[in-house]
């Protein structure tokens, strides 16, 4: 037996070795670059000094504009979690319940909004919620309000095109556990006394749960960390923390503050996910 | 004290009729098995029973009252399911627990009955397990309880041996019949093993396509069938086909003369099948007295028994006897056929 396993281990190693130095030389060395780079001095006319110092770091906490935008992306990226959660729990559910032909047309459009590129679908979303977009025309023309309707422009028009585009990602893996759900235990609650609310209650939910963790984690990472649909749906008005980043990093120059400003961001979702993760821990699997 | 009682029971699916006007009665205590090929119905009975599936036509009686238009929760029945549908989330306590909650008992009744039905089942202690920590017999048990804790007016079993392999499952025969027996609660139990509802059943319905084609105790089914179906399903037999003779005292057969079984009864001229179980059938040396000659095509060693396969004109027959093997492949035999063990039924 090991005689066959240890060549075989050295076989695993060189087929993983390409991945590793991809990974290494593309995702841990820059990273480390931007924790390095997120601790040098700032200075005029120049992307960075010569120096170490903290002062990027200490800039987010003394301005409420830095502390505030991260707020409000965290908001924008629960409230989107929120969102696909309520739409696409009950669209997991009846795709999983579906007749097989209906749920292969169902999955299809679940996943058709990923078939499009992210530019394509926020700017769709400025076409039907702008001040002159598609529904304040409609409103305005049929006479139902004076004045557009703020649709754009703001944490609301954010969280609706982010809920769109990351739904997908919220209905598959919900769809996964629901599937792994066995019809018969549904039988056995309803045996045992239990009426179909109940039954939804006490046995569906719980064990959709897993599906639900990994399908909000991903919703929110994603959203937290939006760029394109931030820039234009917020335009100049919202602005999330990716979005200051980058202006940071691009219009300012300001390579240290930029840096920093990323690892709290990073540093603040990987918070907010093993919270998320400690308070709906999954005790059965 | 419950007597269930089904009524014309009548199932559909789309232009199929799985249920196809089942009438029975289950007395109190009683343990039932409907037994039959996959398709033939018996799981569907089970369903509209327990209110998983609404009947189309019939009565479902739980002491005189017509429970077919209630839904599942409503009806206070005990299910044990194939794969035991134990809910994964929960633990043992909880699993078995859920009936009680859902029946609203206050918290230290449900402890109370928790402890004591799994003393029942012999799981005192596992109350705080998941049910991926327990073996498949541990999990069949907790199945068990929870259908019992609820003290269920009827214990309903869809194959629950079927994941078992074989010692365990024999294990667990006796043991759910022996809980039964104590319980004291009327059981139908579903299963395509004809051992199985032998071994277990007060009585064994047979079923096929739907329709029942015998209900009665284990000894009746099986010594006495209804017809060739029954007999060919519930252990082996030997069918030859005849016709009753002048004065109705023997069965002329293309392979010979074959004695009147002793239970039958049929006017001359009668077509009949003949129903000999292997064990109904002695061979001895062939002699010129004999009727029914035939060789020695194979012959298997069971360790309780030798099974041999004899050819007697066209037909195969089984025959069973008890070991030391007497005579070889090859040998001319002569087969003598008990008329006390012998049971016919008229060809239709």
């Amino acid at each position: 037996m090991s005689a066959r396993t240890e060549p075989a281990r050295g076989r695993a190693l060189l087929l993983i070795a390409p991945a590793l130095v991809l990974i290494g030389a593309f995702l841990v060395l820059p990273y480390l670059n931007i924790v390095v780079m997120s601790l040098r001095e700032p200075a005029p006319n120049m992307p960075y000094g010569s120096g170490f110092s903290g002062a990027g770091y200490a800039k987010f906490f003394a301005d409420f504009y830095y502390v505030g935008a991260l707020l409000q992306t965290l908001w924008i990226g629960l409230l989107s979690t929120l969102v696909c959660l309520v739409l696409g729990f009950p669209l997991a559910l009846q795709i999983v319940r579906a007749s097989s032909r209906w749920r292969s047309l169902l999955y299809g459009v679940v996943l058709s909004p990923l078939l499009v590129g992210i530019v394509v679908r926020s700017y769709g979303w400025t076409i039907l919620l702008g001040n002159n977009g598609f529904i304040n025309r409609t409103l305005l023309d049929v006479g139902l309000i004076d004045a557009p309707l703020p649709l754009m422009y703001n944490t609301f028009g954010i969280v609706v095109a982010l809920s769109h585009v990351f739904l997908p990602f919220m209905v598959l893996p919900i769809m996964g556990a629901l599937q792994t759900i066995d019809p018969a235990l549904e039988n056995a609650a309803r045996s045992l006394g239990a009426s179909p609310r109940q039954v939804f209650r006490r046995i569906v939910l719980p064990l959709a749960l897993p599906g639900i963790q990994s399908g909000a984690i991903l919703v929110f990472v994603l959203a937290v960390s939006a760029y394109v649909t931030p820039v234009l749906i917020g335009g100049m008005r919202v602005k999330t923390m990716a979005v200051i980043v980058v202006e940071t990093l691009i219009d300012q120059f300001q390579w240290p503050l930029g840096s920093a400003l990323a690892l709290i961001l990073s540093a603040a979702v990987c918070l907010v996910v093993v919270l998320f993760m400690r308070l709906t821990r999954i005790r059965w699997k | 004290m419950t007597t269930v009682s089904l009524q014309s029971l009548v199932k559909r699916y789309g232009g199929a009729t799985a249920v196809d006007g089942i009438s029975l009665d289950i007395a109190h205590g009683e343990f039932i098995s409907l037994l039959g090929p996959s398709g033939c119905g018996k799981t569907t009975t089970l369903k509209c029973l327990a209110g998983f599936e609404a009947i189309d036509r019939g009565r479902i009686l739980f002491d005189g009252r017509d429970v077919a238009p209630l839904p599942p929760e409503q009806r206070d029945i005990g299910m044990v399911f194939q794969n035991y549908a134990l809910f994964p989330h929960m633990t043992v306590a909880g699993n078995l627990a859920f009936g009680l909650e859902m029946r609203g008992r206050p918290k230290s009744e449900i402890a109370t009955r928790v402890a004591a039905v799994l003393d029942l089942v012999q799981l005192g202690g596992m109350g705080t397990r998941y049910p991926r920590e327990l073996s498949g017999g541990q999990q069949q048990r907790v199945a068990l309880a929870r259908a019992l804790v609820i003290e269920p007016k009827i214990l309903l079993l869809d194959e629950p041996l079927a994941n078992l392999d074989a010692t365990l499952r024999d294990e667990m025969r006796t043991f759910i019949r022996d809980l039964q027996r104590r319980v004291g609660i009327s059981t139908l139990y579903v299963t395509h093993d004809q051992a199985e509802a032998m071994t277990m059943s007060d009585r064994v319905v047979v079923m096929f396509g739907g329709q029942i084609a015998q209900a009665a105790a284990p000894e009746t089914v099986y010594d006495r069938p209804a017809s060739e179906a029954v007999a060919r399903f519930v252990g082996q037999a030997n069918i030859i086909a005849g016709v009753v003779s002048a004065g109705s005292f023997a069965i002329d057969s293309p392979l010979g003369r074959l004695p009147m079984p002793q239970q039958a009864q049929f006017a001359a001229g009668t077509r009949v099948s003949v129903i000999a179980r292997p064990q109904a059938i002695a061979l001895t040396a062939a002699t010129s007295g004999h009727t029914l000659l035939g060789t020695v095509v194979a012959r298997y060693f069971h360790g309780a028994f030798i099974d041999h396969r004899i050819a007697v004109g066209d037909q195969m027959l089984h025959v069973q006897a008890a070991p030391p093997a007497l005579h070889e492949v090859g040998d001319q035999v002569a087969l003598v056929l008990d008329p006390a063990k012998l049971w016919a039924v008229a060809t239709p």
